[in-house]
């Protein structure tokens, strides 16, 4: 790509232009956030981290967002596998279905998710789905399906076939190639996918707002908890649990430019064609 | 370690036919070519042969076992691709040591192999580079090592010189049959490249549209074609409406002894197929040692190193000759375009149309 050192003044006008926006949008809700978080000091933003409801909602968000992971990892693999590799009827019609989630508003798919296993629902399920934890993680799996899939596709996608022939032709099994051969062209994409599956499951709140019930202790995630202390009008409170969503954000930011590098820099290596 | 087919066929997805009934055996340490145009479906018959594709009806024997439906993992075949297909995030030597390590071969022995596989493709120094770091010449040769880590019962190469500038494809070419004769490995190799094919087979089978025409030594494939592609695609040739009868050619009005092993032909309209190098010129008639085709008038005359190639036009018929003659007769006889020659047929071969 080529790069252009600014001269003209429209050139520093642009880029003054790009970076207030960013500034704006970006920049003043983290700053303006923590500085509401700090206002009365730190004895409150303490004894708001010694809140149980606090911790089990953390716990609630990172156990249920690490299994939605998971799951979505594995099966966003297996789904990016059977679209690069296998040309079935219907094949565009469910390629294009994997974007849904990134498409639909999420307490739709909340509400869909009440009426397929809530009381009456299509499935109505021995054991309670909806308002209890199976549900909370169900609609995280469905708004960050799409991640792991996304990144692998292009990837395996531009992956000779060749390459795994060469290691059946070499008495390798099917799941040794996947092992050895595979998973290390494809495991830069599949940990982005996964570090984007992860942070959407952080935030995620329209979906989970809806088939949880929001009950405190409970089924209530962080991002659950600063709505509530919010409208208990608790704002130091719903502060910094933003803060701490925040820094762990950027966490997961700083870890997918790492990635993105290392992701850009493997793609320029000469693939086998 | 032989290898027969037997009435093998294959079709994508129910479509024409990619290899038709085709039949073939290898003898155990012979290096087979199989020659094509690019879609002639030799690819595929390689793949068929690896496992790496199911044939939808034939037989695939290696060594006499009948391997029809095994995975490739059960043939035992070792196979470079044209594209090396190397494990990009293995060092060589890890390469070359993958077959050796699906197979369990203890650590000790695995290394022992590879040092000596690197130092057949005279690659010695360079184990822990990475492929990227090579060359495309040294990266086929590493595929090649890594084909042969596992001694393999049959080497099967699809290209693998395709992707290489001329002067390695020719290096690489007289190494190739150094290490395979030396390890008498029986081998297949896929190639478009009759200089290749030339250089390498003891055999060369020609294929065209997915059927097997015909397989034979080089020079017999050159000398004496069986079909009309075999003689097109095997360097230029001038084929010539003629008719046999008894035991004499007929092109015109001139009259050729018929080469012997064509009675068959006898009575039919053939055509008769003369290598430009086979084409004599002369200012006349009686100079020509070969037999009388006819005289021609000359069209062009250019050098093609180390030869001359010059095209005439028989008076007769009108149809265009290519002969390719010595600079140094070119001179003496002085071809200039639009000038009277006569025309003689050295050996030459006759074709059922």
């Amino acid at each position: 790509m080529r790069e252009i050192t600014p001269r003209s003044w429209p050139a520093f006008a642009l880029i003054f232009i790009v970076l207030a926006y960013a500034l704006l949008l970006l920049g003043f809700p983290f700053v303006v956030i923590i500085q509401r978080a700090f206002s009365e000091g730190i004895a409150p933003i303490l004894e708001t981290f010694t809140d149980p409801d606090l911790h089990h909602a953390l716990w609630v968000t990172f156990v249920f967002g690490s299994i939605a992971v998971s799951i979505n990892a594995v099966f966003g693999l297996i789904t990016a596998w059977v679209l690069v590799r296998h040309r079935f009827v219907g094949r565009g019609f469910f390629d294009a279905l994997v974007d849904i989630p990134f498409v639909f508003a999420t307490p739709i798919a909340g509400y869909a998710v009440i009426l397929l296993f809530g009381r009456n629902g299509w499935f109505d399920p021995p054991f309670p789905i909806v308002f209890a934890y199976p549900a909370i993680l169900l609609v995280e799996i469905f708004v960050a399906l799409p991640f792991v899939t996304r990144e692998i596709q292009p990837v395996l996608g531009a992956l000779n076939p060749e390459y795994e022939e060469a290691a059946y032709t070499a008495g390798a099994s099917r799941w040794m190639t996947f092992r050895r051969i595979l998973l290390p062209e494809i495991w830069t994409a599949l940990l982005y996918g996964v570090v984007l599956t992860f942070a959407r499951t952080i935030g995620e709140f329209g979906a989970v707002s809806v088939v949880s019930g929001s009950m405190k202790g409970y089924t209530e995630t962080s991002t659950i908890f600063v709505f509530r202390t919010l409208n208990d009008r608790n704002e130091i409170a719903a502060y910094s649990v933003s803060v701490l969503l925040c820094i762990i954000s950027v966490g997961i930011l700083l870890v997918m430019n790492g990635l993105k590098s290392r992701f850009s820099a493997s793609s320029q290596q000469p693939k086998v064609a | 370690m032989s290898i027969a087919l037997n009435q093998v066929n294959k079709s994508y997805g129910g479509q024409q036919p990619v290899v038709r009934d085709v039949s073939l055996n290898i003898e155990s340490g012979e290096l087979f070519v199989l020659l094509g145009a690019s879609g002639s479906g030799k690819s595929t018959l390689l793949r068929l042969i690896a496992g790496l594709l199911i044939p939808d009806s034939g037989q695939i024997l290696l060594n006499g076992r009948d391997v029809t439906h095994l995975s490739p993992q059960e043939r035992r075949t070792g196979f470079v691709f044209q594209n090396y297909s190397l494990f990009q995030h293995m060092t060589v030597a890890q390469n070359i040591a993958f077959g050796l390590e699906v197979k369990r071969v203890p650590k000790p022995e695995r290394a022992r192999r590879v040092q000596e596989l690197l130092e057949l493709i005279e690659l010695p120094e360079l184990g822990g580079r990475l492929p990227k770091q090579l060359s495309g010449g040294q990266q086929q040769r590493v595929a090649l090592a890594r084909a042969l880590a596992y001694t393999p019962d049959v080497l099967l190469l699809d290209e693998p010189f395709g992707a290489l500038d001329v002067k390695i494809r020719g290096q690489l070419r007289q190494n190739l049959r150094e290490i395979q004769q030396r390890l008498g490995v029986t081998t297949i190799l896929v190639t478009h490249d009759q200089d290749e094919a030339f250089e390498l087979a003891d055999r060369i089978g020609v294929i065209d549209k997915g059927e097997l025409l015909e397989v034979g030594r080089a020079d017999q494939l050159y000398r004496q074609p069986q079909h009309r592609f075999t003689a097109t695609f095997l360097g230029r040739v001038n084929l010539i409406q003629a008719q046999r009868n008894g035991t004499h050619v007929h092109v015109g009005e001139n009259s050729l002894p018929a080469p012997a092993n064509t009675e068959a032909l006898s009575g039919q309209a053939v055509e008769l197929a003369l290598r430009p190098e086979a084409v004599e010129l002369s200012r006349t008639a009686e100079a020509l040692s070969g037999h009388l085709l006819g005289s021609a008038i000359v069209e062009s005359c250019v050098f093609a190193a180390p030869l001359e190639r010059v095209q005439v036009r028989l008076e007769a018929d009108g149809s265009t000759l290519e002969a390719l003659i010595p600079p140094e007769l070119a001179r003496q006889l002085q071809l200039r375009p639009g000038e009277r020659v006569f025309v003689g047929a050295g050996d030459f071969h006759l074709l059922g149309v």
